[in-house]
């Protein structure tokens, strides 16, 4: 078994044999022939750098604790640990010195190269004097600990690429290139060559001896031949490694590295079809290219503005609650003023836009009362380019002053009122690229003389609507309910004040000639139905509005119901077929009782004084959701104890799908005298064949029962 | 008093060193890793996120969305299928369905006949869109619209597929669409919402529609919709008391503002100065609404050209009239929906009716923004949750059938705002049934809306209950071919 302290003598003597072979290959390396398996001892290199580091650091924290040399134990941890980090520096920083051969050069290698030499050096002395007091040993555990640190530093920026370390706190410039600006190679390769390649291909470490950092390694080439030949894929190496397969060795780039995303390939690979050049635009690739069109996604696509942007804080202070001035974007310097609230507009307030009067290039007047105002500040804005001023009761002045605007291509001026001087102004403007001029001032005469006078415009006189004809709504049929019991006021209106509104109250359909024509509210005084439609000029006649009225003088002494409503639609039980409210054309509001495995039936105790003259029921029909008029109508009436079949009716059945409506069944009772009625409502027990769900039970809704 | 101010300090700090430390020092370290930009100086990732907004030049710069609520079918308005009235009642071949789920409603059919289109179809426009004869008024804007055929989604019923289109999940605790815009890129103007929503219903079958989808989920209350009602006050609460003078009004608020001033001071929560900022906001809606609402000083040919029911507060054209006025008065984002496409059942009847309901107004607000030179920065869109099955639900007659919800196909149509005009993207089977060509997920779709407001659908985050949440979630790509 060997001694600890063999060990150590041995370790002592491979030292000086690191630092002979550390002599040899720094100095003399370009002299040496290096066999090929040597490399293999070379790119050990990154795997070895981490032990020194380690085991050194860790030595050093000894020379820190106090007392350390009354400690024997600690003591020779102490020194076997600095001996064993000595090794491993020697062997770290000779495999170092192999790899270096092969692609590395540089300011950085350099740098890294003899650092870590020193570093191995310092090590060594430290050891070797390592009895000595402790004022020389802190410092110079010091200085080694800054050596590993830098050389650790300067190596892992040879791997990972310059600023590593701090590149996550410093902050990216982040600029928007216009996209009339940017260019193919260096706005939209070079970015993904800088980020996914240039880590290995770079002074510094040129793997393949391929240098992507200038574009002359590019054109170059590397060790198997060049990178990209214009319109060439098979001969391009670029794009042959970045399509081969993950699993392939020559796939780029490496299999641990990060991979170029879908759209980068895409760039690099239109890149090289369009021509591989290094000095092309954007702008001269053709438009539908995918190039293009990730590139326009990419770039600012409108026009680019490079004054100069305005002071931020001068553009705070103009933002308030009725006037907004922001820039087109973060970075543009171009501004955009919009003024909100009619009420709040204050004139006098265009002035301090002086202060951003070469910024403003959109100016958003639209609906403010600019009447008679002074708007010759617009005269200082030197890149106005677009305004906005519809219904703003603009004078023919106003528009001259915007046609003395130089820079002016985008005019909204909809719902002011033009005059000759004005279409005259106007026609003048021949820079303008949109001109939006929808105002019914305009004769056929003007709209086509400013036509012709701007040939190049685009002047939009928007929606006449004179020669349209459109049919009118119906009118408004505002009432209380539809039964009343002695009179009832019924309002009819229509949005539009300017129409003729007419009626009838007889049940023929009203007309604009012979029907009463509605002035003032009407008083309903007996059964009957209103019809009225609307009519003005220039619009086609309404539909009707159609209601029907029922009078309802009486009420039964008693009712009950003999049969149950369905749950689901049994309202306020029997209390809601006498409550006089109609209900709306939807089963489920429980203003009505809904039956389907039952008939309806109800029995009503009649006041023997009274003549009863008819018996109205309230129904609900609505195919769609099954609801159908009864299958029969049986009313029987109580006659000195004698019931008697009074009604027995089969009433018109639905033929098709139709909307919801409600409809009245109406029965004489004039021969009357009757003390009780019986009333039986039979749903039907089948859908008929046409109807969508033919064979399901059929349902009977009713919402009132009316004696008159 | 000097000792009670001081114990207040006390538990104020104990509060804040509390709820702090828990969180504080796990996620300050794992933040940094996350975000690598956390300790670099920077105010605050967050604001960071928003401070870089818009992260392009937006092209436009607000969104009406005309949500035609119940899923109108595709197969009677824009996808034109002659085979299917070719082969009307015969069976869906299985080869096409695939493994389509359905829902409870035809799952248990035991037959799936085909059936065409009731309505005859045209061709129009330079761009020749097929489009069906009840939307005669979209006909002529078809130069203006961007129809895509296309779209697809993955919920298969209306409240997830509504919440879906709208929030990105089908779970409904998302912020909605104009909720994440409004969080992005704030109100144009400040005195009104930056996020409105307005309800009509129409004579079709349909469900309802719920405050969840205009939700503003986690974002602040701030960004949530503001419904505006069909009555006299758009906006409720928002009318002063009867006989409280504008004057008596300031004062109470300048006197609300003051205290809670001093609860700010005390609590430091920042929720007090939102509430602060919302009673100053409700103030200036106040000037604002009416003005906005009022339709009187709109020109006759308005009337024409929206159709007289846009002066009947509550139906769809009306509320067509009045999103162009908040939408020309800076609200970022204005939701309709128009309530009533489920047609299941007697399609042909209420069909005509729905598309009665909404093709004029619809076509007037393009027409209408168009001349005003608002369309070329406002994005329309219209369109329901899903499509409509190629096959009748129910019994098939001459005139009468019905279809079942399908999320495969449908279409919907963009307008403005940078979208290209005059446009058919995508296609479908000649079923109608699967896309056969650029299909458009909801979540690219959204990606899209937000591409064109000028915002990179990866990098608007927000980040809650730990993780970091997207309108797009995890997909989305943003469909480059229908910008313009």
């Amino acid at each position: 078994m060997l001694k600890t302290s063999s060990i150590k003598n041995l370790l002592e003597n491979t030292l000086f044999v690191w630092m002979g072979l550390v002599l040899i290959l720094a100095i003399g390396s370009d002299r040496i022939l290096l066999p090929d398996w040597i490399q293999v001892i070379g790119r050990s290199h990154p795997l070895l750098l981490h032990f020194p580091i380690v085991l050194l650091l860790l030595g050093l924290l000894f020379v820190w604790i106090p007392g350390l040399d009354k400690k024997p134990d600690a003591r020779s941890i102490f020194e076997l640990t600095l001996l064993a980090g000595c090794n491993f520096a020697g062997l770290t920083v000779i495999a170092g010195l192999i790899l270096v051969n092969e692609d590395y050069d540089g300011d950085a290698i350099l740098w890294h190269q003899w650092s870590g030499i020193a570093t191995f050096y310092l090590c060594i002395v430290i050891y070797f004097f390592r009895h000595l007091s402790r004022s020389f040993l802190k410092p110079a555990s010091l200085a080694l600990a800054l050596g590993i640190t830098m050389t650790g530093h300067w190596g892992a920026n040879i791997t990972h690429g310059e600023d590593f370390l701090l590149a996550p706190i410093q902050e990216k410039e982040s600029e928007i290139t216009p996209l009339a600006e940017a260019e193919v190679f260096n706005d939209l390769v070079r970015p993904i060559l800088e980020s996914k390649c240039m880590s290995c291909h770079k002074e510094g470490k040129i793997k393949g001896e391929l240098r992507m950092d200038y574009i002359e390694g590019l054109q170059k080439g590397g060790k198997s031949g060049p990178f990209v030949l214009a319109g060439d894929f098979e001969n391009s190496h670029m794009i042959q490694r970045i399509g081969l397969a993950m699993e392939e060795k020559k796939h780029m780039p490496p299999k641990n590295k990060a991979q170029l995303t879908e759209d980068e390939l895409i760039i690099l690979r239109e890149w090289v079809a369009n021509g591989a050049s290094f000095d092309q635009k954007v702008m001269e690739i053709a438009p539908d290219s995918k190039l293009f069109i990730l590139a326009s996604n990419k770039f600012e696509a409108k026009k680019i503005y490079n004054f100069e942007a305005a002071d931020a804080s001068d553009i705070k202070s103009l933002n308030n609650f009725f006037r907004k001035v922001e820039a087109f974007y973060p970075e543009s310097p171009a501004l955009e003023v919009s003024y909100f609230s009619i009420a709040a507009f204050d004139p006098n307030s265009l002035e301090e836009l002086k202060k951003v009067k070469d910024q403003v290039v959109k100016l958003n007047l639209n609906k403010m009362p600019l009447a008679g105002v002074d708007l010759s500040v617009l005269k200082e804005m030197t890149h106005l380019e677009e305004i906005q001023a519809n219904f703003t009761d603009l004078d023919s002045k106003q528009i001259q002053l915007f046609a003395s605007l130089e820079n002016l291509k985008y005019l909204a001026i909809s719902g002011n009122p033009i005059d000759e001087n004005g279409v005259q102004a106007l026609s003048e403007m021949k820079p303008l690229i949109n001109l939006y001029l929808w105002t019914p001032s305009l004769s056929d005469a003007q709209k086509k003389t400013l036509q012709s006078k701007l040939p190049n415009t685009s002047i939009d006189f928007g929606f006449d609507g004179s020669e349209a004809i459109f049919p009118l709504n119906s009118p408004k049929v505002t009432f209380d309910k539809m039964m009343f019991r002695d009179s009832m006021e019924v309002v009819i209106s229509h949005p539009i004040k300017t129409v003729d509104i007419r009626y009838t109250l007889d049940g023929s359909e009203p007309d604009s000639l012979t029907s009463p024509h509605y002035s003032e509210p009407i008083w309903l005084t007996k059964t009957g139905t209103l019809r009225a439609k609307v009519f003005a000029k220039d619009w086609i006649g309404s539909p009707e509005a159609n209601f029907q009225f029922l009078k309802s003088g009486l009420t039964p002494r008693e009712y009950q119901l003999l049969s149950t409503p369905n749950k689901q639609y049994k309202g306020n039980g029997v209390e809601t077929l006498f409550d006089q409210i109609k209900g709306q054309n939807n089963h489920t509001t429980g203003e009505w009782l809904g039956f389907q495995d039952e008939a309806m039936e109800l029995e009503i105790k009649l006041n023997p004084e009274t003549n009863y003259s008819e018996l109205v029921i309230g129904m609900l029909y609505h195919e769609g959701a099954h609801i159908f008029p009864p299958a029969s109508v049986e009313i029987k009436g109580l006659k000195n104890g004698i019931w008697k079949t009074v009604v027995n009716e089969i009433p018109e059945q639905s033929k098709k799908v139709d909307l919801p409506r409600s409809r009245f069944l109406n029965y004489d009772l004039s021969v009357g005298g009757y003390e009780s009625l019986r009333i039986k409502l039979n749903p039907i027990r089948s859908l008929p064949k046409w109807h969508p769900a033919s064979g399901a039970k059929g349902w009977v809704f009713v919402d009132e029962i009316l004696l008159n | 008093m000097e000792k009670e101010e001081f114990e207040q300090g006390l538990n104020f700090n104990r509060r804040k060193f509390l709820s702090r430390l828990s969180l504080g020092v796990g996620s300050a370290a794992l933040g940094s890793l996350l975000i690598p930009d956390l300790f670099s100086g920077k105010a605050g990732a967050e604001d960071a996120i928003m401070d870089a907004l818009p992260h392009f030049a937006p092209k436009a710069k607000r969104v009406i969305y005309l949500f035609q609520n119940g899923a109108p079918s595709q197969l009677e308005s824009f996808d034109y299928k002659p085979l299917l009235n070719e082969n009307i009642g015969q069976e869906l071949p299985d080869s096409i369905r695939g493994d389509q789920r359905l829902t409870g409603m035809t799952a248990g059919q035991t037959s799936f006949p085909l059936v065409g289109s009731y309505f005859k179809f045209n061709q129009y426009g330079e761009s020749r869109a097929w489009i069906s004869e009840i939307f005669p008024h979209t006909a002529k804007i078809v130069d203006d619209i961007c129809i895509v055929k296309s779209m697809h989604t993955e919920a298969i019923n209306h409240d997830p597929a509504l919440t879906f289109f709208q929030t990105g999940a089908q779970v409904g605790n998302r912020p909605s669409m104009g909720s994440w815009l409004s969080y992005g890129l704030g109100s144009e103007n400040s005195n009104l919402p930056a996020f409105c929503v307005l309800l009509s219903r129409g004579r079709g079958n349909g469900q309802g529609v719920y405050s969840k989808l205009w939700s503003n989920g986690f974002l602040d209350a701030t960004h949530q919709g503001v419904q505006f009602s069909n009555s006299e006050d758009p906006v409720l609460y928002l009318k002063d008391p009867d006989k409280m003078s504008r004057d008596e009004r300031r004062k109470m608020l300048d006197q609300i503002a003051s205290m809670n001033d001093l609860s700010y001071k005390e609590f430091n929560d920042p929720e007090i100065t939102a509430k602060i900022q919302q009673y100053e906001m409700a103030f200036r809606m106040q000037t604002a609404v009416p003005e906005m609402t009022d339709v009187s000083k709109e020109p006759d040919s308005i009337i024409k050209l929206y159709g007289p029911d846009c002066l009947v507060p509550g139906t769809y054209a009306a509320n067509c009239l009045l999103a162009r006025k908040l939408s020309e008065s800076g609200v970022r984002f204005v939701q309709l929906y128009h309530q009533g496409w489920d047609q299941h059942g007697n399609l042909p009847n209420e069909m005509a009716l729905q598309a009665e309901d909404v093709d004029q107004a619809s076509a007037a607000l393009i027409t209408d923004l168009k001349q005003r030179g608002l369309l070329d920065e406002t994005l329309v869109i219209w369109g329901g949750e899903f499509g409509r099955t190629n096959y009748c639900q129910g019994k098939i007659l001459a005139d009468n059938y019905g279809r079942d919800h399908h999320p495969r196909a449908f279409s919907i149509w963009m307008a403005g705002g940078g979208v290209k005009s005059g446009m058919v993207y995508g296609e479908t089977d000649e079923f109608g049934y699967n896309i056969a060509e650029n299909p458009v997920h909801v979540h690219d779709f959204q990606a899209t809306v937000m591409n064109l407001m000028g915002i990179d659908h990866e990098r608007m985050t927000y980040k809650h209950l730990g993780r970091r949440y997207r309108l797009t979630d995890v997909s989305g790509k943003v469909v480059k071919d229908i910008i313009a």
